[in-house]
């Protein structure tokens, strides 16, 4: 549906020459939509938008870019929330959405092949109908692409039990920008030839190739699941209680965490009957054979009052579970409904200085008289400290921006990173060096460079 | 149009990391990449095309992507709700001209669904930045010809009476004996909703709502309520409830036109048409109205009677009203309607649109039946008897794509479905049954 038209010989007829007139975008309504993705306070409009229908189409695009410099950036559904698919450089936003197909499930070989821009939901489906899981599942999994789950490695609420993105990805077609398709790994869990391209390109955050075509590995789907809440008064009762779940020799799908702010904004939002006295909620849940969950949940239940729980519930079925999980799934909607910006950001800690961590956000925001709740993936340490504020404020942006600045150099003063699942995209690209030194940046650089030496991919974020 | 090229870069160019969550001021409008207003919550004054605080809810998540069907159908951003707003954001802030024709088109190739609605966590009240936009895309001349003729038709109330000369909708005029007590001479409904039903005041009013559309297309689905809840009462003179109005850019209108209904339909305004619903619930309160699913249940009425094909229990479908389902939340009432008097069958895709869309079938016929397609594969798989529809646009997009194809399945209003079942009718299957009052339906 391309609207307007174009003077032959420009970028978008040349364009056209590559992927087909109605699959490229050069309309200030379009390059306007494409100049953002989920994160707040960043734009930058590009020049075009295509929108390649095969491999063959993303090498040519690619080749031609790489012949005029001019700046690629690949995108799939724009749900990141570290900027990585805004194009800082204008060029051409290369939107991979068409490539939808998912190609393959083996139950035999225990895994699957879709195009890059198939939703992770999409694929969990494919699997599920075969009586398999696809292990990871991000909060965005409905929107978000799997070729972008690979690009910044997501994560999501299994974390602690089944591993991230990284751990599910067992080959990649992709195309470097000279227009060379390489196919990494393949359909083997066991395969060490050469260097790990599939893992390197895990997380590039489209700085080295465009990811077409992605192979997973599934596992046989768990028989049923089950959820519990525990209350605490503290938010350093429930770490211990996080510990001490661990150490007892279980290792649950999920471990989240609300703080006390949250609890009172989801309470305020949802009326679910929390109690808005709370500490901290810490919600756990497993799943695994028939019979195996009530008895883990049972165990945690018990970890959880010994350690100074007054408040355990388990729900063993799922229309209970769903109403536990309710809060957790609440926390944004609850938090984004408090002013007009939302801020949600990303950090990890060793899961033993959880609440130190909590405690250090709640004086940053305190001091720049700021509201910032978090919550998070309490088994992986992960942590989402959220600032809701008015755009208005000019003031109050600028001291958003400090006390991000404080909250990233505190995660890295308690071991911790900049990023656990998120990415670091342009957001976070200030404080890469803080988190892994200048020569390891250094290093990526020359990395950036063996792959895209015309310094087309992605420019302004990884390697630049 | 922007068609320069971007500067060359050379290759070992280091390119500066942007400063930490800083937007760079600019101008949105001048070639090359353009660092622009972020067009995130407003910040100033803009044009006053929207609401503010309705137009700052989006916090751009994306969530709402993979439900909007035109999104669906072209995998474009603009197509989308998260990229329609972020057009309105750069419309109300001066960064795109009022009359940018990608703001033209995809406010008219938005289908005004609101499946975005139910699944966005930050509440965005999307279907009203809809019309706030059409108000603006759609004023004058730039609106299309048909809605401006549909629009001037409806809002004669002669010649919505003159529709029931011709077509035999349910008489207006008060039941005899009508206004004295709830149920005289009818079924005695239990009103769960109305206290007072127990007392010996008279129960307040319940008046259908023919809906200017429905009189005249489907006659039969007011004729069937009457049958099945003869204590509805038809209040003569009743005029369009504005949802055309307001979902074809003059919101005034359709403001207007639903509080003049609202005077002129007593008490419970009971509709069978989900669009009326959910804009008369905007309009004059959520309680005042009543979709038909929804009085059957509230009142306690069981439906009597079964729906057989070839002697046995005839497989039945429900499409959902987007409005009804989107703007209201009301899914479970016409589901259960139909469960009780046949084997209810739920389609995979029930709940998304299926193109009518108001007058987006008319203005729009080749994205319409594009969005209708995968319905109609759904239909075809799901081996069913009929489809029903609970919105008269919806019921029209299904005869006519069911007809389109040749198929055997039948599309019928709910409240004919439960006349039929209560008249004892054994349906037959298949064919376009004009015996049971299926109308001509406009061509397209």
């Amino acid at each position: 549906m391309t609207v307007g038209t174009d003077p032959p010989g420009s970028l978008a007829d040349d364009l056209a020459g590559l992927v087909g007139r109605e699959h490229v975008r050069v309309d200030d309504g379009a390059l306007t939509a494409y100049a953002r993705d989920a994160t707040p306070l960043y734009t930058a409009r590009p020049h075009a938008v295509v929108l390649p229908g095969s491999t063959d189409e993303v090498a040519a695009v690619l080749r031609y870019a790489t012949d005029r410099g001019v700046p690629v950036v690949p995108r799939g559904a724009g749900s990141n929330l570290c900027a990585a698919t805004v194009p800082l450089s204008g060029g051409i936003v290369m939107a991979l959405t068409r490539l939808n197909r998912v190609l393959e499930v083996s139950p035999a070989e225990l895994l699957a092949r879709v195009q890059t821009g198939v939703t992770t939901a999409a694929l969990s489906d494919a699997a599920a109908r075969q009586g398999l899981l696809y292990a990871p599942d991000p909060g965005s999994r409905t929107v978000s692409t799997v070729g972008g789950n690979v690009a910044t490695c997501a994560g999501g609420l299994r974390g602690l039990k089944y591993g991230v993105t990284r751990n599910h990805v067992l080959g990649l077609e992709a195309v470097l920008p000279t227009g060379e398709v390489v196919r990494t790994g393949g359909r083997l869990w066991k395969d060490v030839a050469g260097y790990d391209l599939t893992r390197l390109l895990t997380g590039s955050e489209g700085t080295l190739a465009v990811i077409t075509e992605v192979t997973v590995g599934l596992l046989p789907a768990p028989e049923e699941t089950g959820t519990g809440v525990a209350y605490f008064d503290s938010l350093a009762d429930a770490s211990r209680a996080v510990a001490a779940v661990i150490a007892s020799g279980v290792l649950p799908a999920t471990l989240e965490f609300l703080d006390r702010k949250c609890v009172v904004a989801v309470e305020e939002f949802a009326g679910l009957g929390l109690r808005r006295d709370a500490g901290a909620l810490l919600l756990f849940g497993d799943d695994g054979p028939t019979g195996a969950v009530a008895g883990t949940l049972a165990r945690i239940g018990e970890v959880c009052a010994d350690a100074g729980s007054p408040e355990v519930t388990l729900a063993e079925d799922v229309a209970r579970s769903e109403a536990l999980l309710a809060a957790r799934r609440c926390s944004l909607p609850a938090l984004s409904r408090l002013a007009p910006l939302t801020i949600l950001e990303d950090a990890t800690v060793p899961r033993h200085r959880l609440a130190e961590m909590v405690d250090r956000i709640d004086d940053i925001a305190a001091r720049h008289d700021l509201m910032i709740a978090t919550f998070g993936h309490a088994g992986d340490g992960n942590l989402h400290p959220t600032c809701v504020l008015d755009p208005d404020d000019g003031a109050a942006v600028e001291r958003s921006h400090k006390a991000f600045a404080e909250i990233f150099a505190a995660a890295i003063e308690l071991d911790g990173t900049i990023t656990g699942e998120h990415g670091v995209g342009a957001a976070k690209l200030p404080y890469l060096a803080d988190r892994i030194g200048n020569d390891q940046v250094a290093l990526l650089r020359r990395i950036k460079r063996a792959f895209d030496p015309a310094g087309i991919l992605n420019p302004g974020k990884l390697g630049s | 149009m922007t068609t320069d090229r971007p500067s060359h870069r050379s290759p070992r160019e280091p390119v500066a990391p942007a400063a930490p969550r800083k937007p760079t001021p600019g101008s949105g409008r001048e070639s090359g990449p353009t660092p622009g207003p972020t067009p995130g919550p407003a910040s100033g004054p803009g044009l006053g095309v929207f609401d503010k605080d309705l137009l700052d809810r989006c916090i751009s998540c994306g969530f709402c992507l993979p439900a909007c069907p035109t999104y669906t159908l072209t995998g474009q951003e603009p197509s989308s709700p998260r990229g329609r707003i972020t057009l309105m954001r750069a419309l109300e802030s001066g960064d795109l001209a009022p009359d940018d024709p990608t703001l033209a088109e995809e406010s008219s190739f938005c289908l005004g669904c609101r499946a975005c609605e139910p699944v966005c966590p930050a509440g965005v009240r999307y279907g009203a930045l809809l019309e706030q936009w059409r108000d603006h895309q759609w004023r004058g001349r730039d609106r299309p010809l048909i809605a401006r003729l549909l629009m001037a038709l409806v809002s004669r109330p002669a010649l919505l009476r003159l529709q029931g000369l011709v077509r035999r909708h349910a008489r207006p005029g008060r039941r005899p004996g009508a206004g004295a007590r709830a149920g005289t001479g009818a079924p005695q409904a239990t009103r769960r909703d109305a206290p007072e039903a127990a007392s010996s005041r008279p129960a307040e009013p319940v008046s259908l709502m023919l809906g200017c559309v429905e009189r005249g297309l489907y006659p039969a689905v007011s004729r069937a309520v009457r049958t099945l809840r003869p204590e509805v009462d038809v209040p003569p003179g009743q005029g369009c409830c504005g949802a055309l109005h307001a979902h074809n850019g003059d919101s005034a209108a359709g403001a207007e036109l639903a509080h003049a209904l609202g005077e002129r339909l007593p008490g419970t305004i009971v509709t069978t048409a989900g669009g009326c619903a959910a804009h008369l619930a905007h309009h004059l309160g959520r309680g005042r109205v009543r979709e038909l699913s929804e009085y059957l249940e509230l009142t306690g009425h069981r439906p009597a009677g079964r729906v057989t094909v070839d002697g046995r229990p005839a497989r039945v479908a429900l499409q959902d009203s987007c409005h009804l389902r989107n703007g209201l939340g009301v899914t479970r009432p016409p589901r259960e309607a139909i469960a009780a008097v046949a084997e209810y069958v739920e389609l995979p895709n029930a709940g998304d649109c299926c193109g009518a869309a108001g007058t987006y079938s008319m203005l729009r016929p080749a994205d319409s039946r594009a969005v209708l397609a995968p319905k109609l594969a759904a239909i075809e798989a799901a081996d069913v008897d009929y489809v029903v529809a609970v919105n008269p646009g919806c019921l029209r997009q299904l005869r006519q794509g069911l007809r389109r194809g040749g198929s055997r399945v039948r599309a019928l209003h709910l409240a004919e479905l439960l006349a039929l079942a209560a008249a004892g009718e054994a349906g037959g299957s298949g064919g376009a049954g004009k015996d049971r009052g299926e109308p001509e339906a406009p061509a397209d």
